[in-house]
C-alpha cells in the first residue's frame, strides 16, 4: 500500500505530518462523513417520512387485525410482539435504503473519489455504521412512541428499557452488513425485491406476528429459531417480562454469525466498488 | 416538408413500444428478476396461508369450504401487486437518469415509455399469477365454475396489476427517488391486504373500522374474485352485477384519474 502523507488543517498540530491511517485522523474524518450521510437523509424527507409512517401504519393494522386474538391467546397485549417486530422491520428497510444510496455513490464515482484522497481507509465504512446506528435508534424511538400511545409499557425498569433499545441496533447492524454485501454484488432492482421478500417472510414467520403455537407444527422450529423471533423475544422479555438471557444469547449469536460471514466479502466488495 | 429534404423515416409507435418493452423484459431473464417474481408468489402463498390458516380458519368456516379457498384471491392480488410495484422503482430510475427527458426529445408519443413499462409489468404480473395459481392448487384452491369464469378471474387480476403498475409508474416518475420506493414496495399492499375481507370476514374486524374494510378497493376485488372462483358451499354467492359493479367502478375510476395525471407529470420539465 502506498503511504500517503497528509498535512491538513483539521488537526491541532498542523506542523506535524500524519499518516493517513493514523488513529488520530480516524475520529474527525469519520465524524465528517457520518454527518454527510445523516444530512443526506435529513434532506430527503420523502424517504424519511415513508420509512417512518409506513411501519407505524403497519403496526396499527396488525393491532386491528390480529391484536384481539393474540391477547386472548397469550394473556398480554399483542403490542409487546408487534412493536419490536415493526422496529426490526424498519431497521431492515433502513439498511436497504442505505445500501441503495451506497450503490448510487459507487455509480456516481464518489467512492473512488474518496479512495484517492488521503482519508483514513476505515472512516468510510465506519461512518456508514455509525449513521446506520443513528437511523435505527431514531426509527425505533418513533415506533416505540406510537406503541406507547397504543398502550405499550416498560415494566422492567430503566436498564431493561435501554437494553430494549439496543436490540434493534445489534439486529439492524447485522442485517445492514448482509444487505450491503448483497448490494455490492448484485443489481439494484434485484436487491430491492429480494430484501422485500425476505422481509415479508421474516415478519409473517416470526413470534411477533403470531404466538409460535399458532403455526402448523412442522414450521414451528423455523419460526422459533429465526433471528427476528429471537430479537422479538428478547425485547418482549425486556419490556413485559419473561426469559431474556437465552433469546439474548441467540440474538447475539445470529448477529455475530451474519456479520462474520459477511465481513470479508463486504470489505472486498467495498474496496472493489471504491477502486472502479 | 420540401422535396429537398429527404423524407424522414417515422418509426411506428408500435415498433417503439415493442423495443422499449423488450428492453425491460430481456434483462429479467438474465439478472434473476424472473426467479424473484416466481419466488414472490411462493412467498405470498406460504406467508399468508401457513400462519393464518389456523388463526383465521374458525372465523371463515361456513363462509368458505377451506381457508385456501378463502385466502386465494388475496394471495393472487398480493403477488400481482408486488410485480406491479417494482415498476415504481424502474420509473424512478429512468426518470433520475434523464432517460425520460431523452425520450421526450425524440420523435415518439409521450405515453410510449409508460406503455412499455406497463407492458413489462403485465408480463411480470402474468408470471406471478400463473405461479400463484399453481401454489394455490397445491394448498387446495380450486375453480368451481366454467372456463369463462376462470378467464374472468385471471383477466381481472391482470387488469388490477396493470392499473396498479400505472399508478406505481406515476409515483416513481414523479418522485424521481428510487431510494424512497423501498418501503412503498411492500407495506401499503400488506396493510390494504390485511385490512380487507381477503383475510377474514368483515364482522371479525373491530366495529369502527368495518366500513373502511368493507368498501376499500382490495375488499371489492377480493369479493369479485371469490364469486368468479366459486366454491362448494352455498355461501359462495353468484356472479351478479351488484358484486362486480364496485370492482369495475374502482378500476375505471382509477384509470380515469391516472391517465390525465400521468400525462401532466410526464410533460413536466424535469
Amino acid at each position: 500500500m502506498m503511504s500517503l502523507v497528509c498535512e491538513e488543517a483539521t488537526h491541532l498540530r498542523a506542523d506535524e505530518p500524519r499518516h493517513e491511517n493514523s488513529v488520530r485522523v480516524l475520529v474527525p474524518q469519520t465524524l465528517v462523513q457520518t454527518q454527510r450521510i445523516l444530512l443526506r437523509w435529513a434532506r430527503d424527507p420523502t424517504t424519511a417520512l415513508l420509512a417512518l409512517v409506513l411501519p407505524i401504519c403497519f403496526l396499527v393494522t396488525l393491532n386491528v387485525v390480529l391484536g384481539q386474538q393474540i391477547s386472548q391467546i397469550t394473556g398480554h397485549s399483542a403490542l409487546y410482539g408487534t412493536v419490536p417486530m415493526n422496529a426490526l422491520a424498519a431497521a431492515i428497510h433502513g439498511s436497504a435504503t442505505g445500501a441503495i444510496g451506497l450503490i448510487g455513490e459507487r455509480t456516481d464515482g464518489l467512492l473512488s473519489r474518496l479512495w484517492v484522497l488521503p482519508v483514513h481507509r476505515a472512516s468510510g465504512a465506519l461512518s456508514r455504521i455509525i449513521a446506520e446506528v443513528v437511523r435505527i435508534v431514531v426509527t425505533t424511538l418513533v415506533i416505540l412512541g406510537v406503541g406507547v400511545l397504543l398502550g405499550f409499557r416498560f415494566e422492567r425498569g430503566v436498564l431493561a428499557s435501554l437494553a430494549w433499545l439496543v436490540v434493534p441496533v445489534i439486529f439492524g447492524l447485522a442485517w445492514a452488513s448482509l444487505i450491503t454485501t448483497v448490494a455490492l454484488y448484485s443489481a439494484k432492482t434485484f436487491l430491492l425485491e429480494a430484501v422485500t421478500l425476505v422481509h415479508v417472510l421474516a415478519v409473517v414467520f416470526s413470534t411477533g406476528f403470531l404466538p409460535v403455537d399458532q403455526y402448523p407444527r412442522w414450521i414451528q422450529p423455523v419460526v422459533a429459531h429465526q433471528p427476528m423471533s429471537y430479537a422479538i423475544e428478547t425485547m418482549r422479555g425486556l419490556s413485559v417480562g419473561g426469559p431474556v438471557q437465552s433469546p439474548m444469547i441467540a440474538t447475539l449469536l445470529w448477529a455475530i454469525g451474519i456479520a462474520a460471514a459477511c465481513a470479508m466479502p463486504m470489505v472486498f466488495g467495498y474496496r472493489r466498488a471504491s477502486m472502479r | 416538408m420540401t422535396a429537398a429534404t429527404p423524407a424522414r423515416s417515422r418509426p411506428s409507435t408500435f415498433a417503439q413500444w415493442w423495443v422499449l418493452t423488450v428492453r425491460f423484459i430481456i434483462p429479467t431473464l438474465r439478472n434473476g428478476e424472473l426467479a424473484l417474481t416466481i419466488a414472490s408468489s411462493v412467498v405470498f402463498t406460504a406467508g399468508l396461508y401457513i400462519p393464518l390458516s389456523h388463526v383465521m380458519g374458525t372465523a371463515t368456516k361456513g363462509v368458505s369450504s377451506s381457508y385456501a379457498q378463502y385466502i386465494m384471491p388475496l394471495i393472487a392480488l398480493q403477488a400481482v401487486t408486488f410485480a406491479a410495484m417494482s415498476t415504481a422503482f424502474r420509473a424512478a430510475t429512468d426518470s433520475l437518469q434523464g432517460l425520460n427527458r431523452r425520450f421526450r426529445s425524440m420523435p415518439m408519443a409521450p405515453l410510449t415509455p409508460v406503455a412499455a413499462r406497463i407492458s413489462a409489468a403485465v408480463y411480470r404480473c402474468s408470471v406471478a399469477l400463473a405461479v400463484a395459481l399453481i401454489c394455490g392448487h397445491v394448498i387446495g384452491f380450486r375453480f368451481y365454475r366454467g372456463a369463462e369464469y376462470i378467464t374472468g378471474f385471471c383477466v381481472l387480476v391482470i387488469v388490477v396489476g396493470a392499473v396498479m403498475s400505472f399508478g406505481a409508474d406515476l409515483v416513481g416518475t414523479g418522485s424521481r427517488n428510487p431510494e424512497a420506493m423501498t418501503p412503498l414496495f411492500i407495506l401499503p399492499p400488506l396493510i390494504f391486504g390485511l385490512l380487507s375481507v381477503g383475510v377474514q370476514p368483515v364482522r371479525q374486524f373491530p366495529h369502527w373500522i368495518q366500513p373502511i374494510v368493507r368498501n376499500q378497493p382490495i375488499s371489492q376485488f377480493v369479493d369479485a374474485m371469490r364469486v368468479l372462483g366459486g366454491d362448494t358451499t352455498p355461501a359462495a354467492g353468484a356472479v351478479t352485477w351488484s358484486v362486480m359493479m364496485p370492482t369495475l367502478a374502482w378500476l375505471s375510476g382509477l384509470a380515469v384519474v391516472l391517465v390525465p395525471v400521468s400525462a401532466i407529470v410526464l410533460s413536466k420539465r424535469q
